[in-house]
């Protein structure tokens, strides 16, 4: 998402949100939401349902304007959304050469550069049988594997999950999480927005999201 | 704009549309049905008309059933590239977005389904075309086929517009059901429109141009040129809107 970048004031950063502030008419969603993530940090925001954790990341990504405050990101951006994103009549490999065709990986033909990343993608999340499937015949937990892998396909310096494993069985929590200690050991760094934090190890920092801003959890 | 990503996305939305298997059958089943219906409740009665784009005041003396036929086969590819047009801009919404999160061009977006529609418009349009001799033999044919073909890009436009404006899919269709039945429906039958009061709101609409082509090329000798033209012109400025309310809704806000 090269359109998203900009350049982070502090050099250090790979992410700098500044006083944001968001509202929806009359209802303040929230104010003051300042946040900092370092090359290879994840940080996770959790929060009460409405809290504005989905309406933050869609700020941080590009998708909403904010009200007030600054977001500024530098490199390549990974946006994972919670609400299926995908080609759901194209199959799995159609869906990966769309994606790799918008982030300058190549077009849609058999040997583009980025069917060597699907095929990984696809072997280590335990789903290369489903490569021809069309999408709307795989399980809930299948497609929301689909709708991760496409985020890191082009392998973002920073990846923002919304809700990621929100349909993912216990094993591929864990296969989740070990990917993104691999992208963490590369100095790539990870912002995760769940409404649930089972296990604080993978993260460096948790932040809870309030009417009043980011508060440590 | 990046061709090769024009060319993906083109390919992309005609395999999704290959996969639509039932509303593909009915596309050509629409106009096989309309074309079977005028066959049986028309006669082969002569009835005389005025062309409203032929300058003389000659009255035009054609059958009943043929006038019929060349009329149905412009609804039917109008309504159904309408829908078609319609139905490419306004699903996947969201995955659209992501998309152009990830780097895709909104022109190059809409560019690829604009061309999937064109396919759509040419096989509808060639099939109306192929299907009107089994009934009577236009006099110039190869025009009428060219009238079905801009009736495709005029009401193409008109739905790719319709998507880009309105979200939801009942306020797109009662948005095309509107002007669609109305005028390609309706005010364009010359029978209608001959003896209208107030031609010059007739002359606006979009199926106007599409409409006299086909049925100039059908039943007179007549020039097709301005109709011809008329119908780019319409279809384009169409076009243009279209990519530029959906460029605006696609927007990322930095």
């Amino acid at each position: 998402m090269d359109g998203l970048a900009a350049v982070t004031k502090e050099p250090g950063n790979v992410l700098e949100v500044r006083g944001a502030a968001k509202s929806f008419g009359r209802r303040t969603v929230f104010r003051g939401v300042s946040l900092d993530l370092g090359p290879g940090e994840v940080v996770g925001i959790t929060g009460e349902n409405g809290a504005g954790k989905t309406t933050l990341l869609r700020i941080v990504v590009g998708l909403l304007p904010p009200d007030e405050g600054s977001v500024a990101v530098r490199g390549r951006l990974g946006y994972c959304p919670q609400d299926m994103a995908v080609f759901d009549t194209l199959t799995v490999r159609e869906n990966f050469a769309f994606f790799a065709a918008a982030y300058g990986l190549g077009g849609s033909g058999r040997g583009g550069p980025w069917a060597g990343e699907m095929a990984r993608l696809l072997a280590y999340f335990h789903f290369p049988q489903y490569e021809a499937a069309v999408v709307s015949t795989l399980s809930g937990g299948t497609r929301q594997k689909l709708n991760f892998c496409l985020s890191v396909l082009h392998g973002p310096d920073l990846l923002i999950l919304d809700e990621p494993y929100s349909g993912f069985d216990w094993e591929t929590y864990l296969h989740f999480w070990d990917f993104a200690a691999g992208f963490k050991k590369r100095g790539r760094s990870i912002l995760v927005v769940s409404h649930f934090v089972y296990d604080r190890t993978p993260f460096d920092r948790v932040y809870k999201l309030g009417r009043g801003g980011l508060a440590c959890a | 704009m990046r061709l090769r990503n024009v060319r993906t996305g083109w390919l992309m939305t005609l395999r999704e549309l290959g996969r639509s298997r039932i509303a593909l059958i009915l596309c050509f089943v629409v106009p096989s049905v309309f074309y079977a219906v005028v066959f049986l409740i028309t006669t082969q009665r002569a009835i005389a008309f005025k062309l409203a784009s032929v300058s003389e005041e000659a009255l035009v003396s054609v059958s009943q059933r043929n006038e019929g036929l060349v009329f149905i086969g412009l609804a039917a590819v109008g309504v159904l590239t309408s829908f078609l047009a319609l139905h490419l801009t306004q699903k996947h919404p969201e995955v659209n977005r992501r998309l152009i999160l990830c780097g895709y061009g909104t022109t190059e977006l809409l560019a690829s389904k604009f061309l999937a529609l064109v396919v759509m418009i040419a096989l509808i349009g060639c099939y109306v075309g192929a299907i009107t001799p089994l009934f009577f033999r236009p006099r110039r044919f190869l025009l009428v086929l060219a009238g079905f073909m801009a009736a495709g890009y005029v009401y193409g436009s008109y739905g790719l517009l319709v998507g880009a404006l309105v979200k939801r899919e009942l306020e797109g269709i009662l948005f095309i059901v509107l002007l669609a039945n109305i005028d390609i429906g309706w005010l364009q039958n010359p029978i209608y429109y001959a003896e209208a009061q107030n031609k010059a709101l007739i002359r606006h609409l979009p199926a106007y141009f599409p409409s006299q082509l086909s049925m100039v090329a059908a039943f007179t000798d007549k020039s097709v040129l301005n109709p011809a033209l008329g119908s780019l012109v319409y279809g384009t400025v169409l076009l243009a809107a279209a990519l530029v309310i959906y460029s605006r809704r696609m927007k990322l806000w930095k």
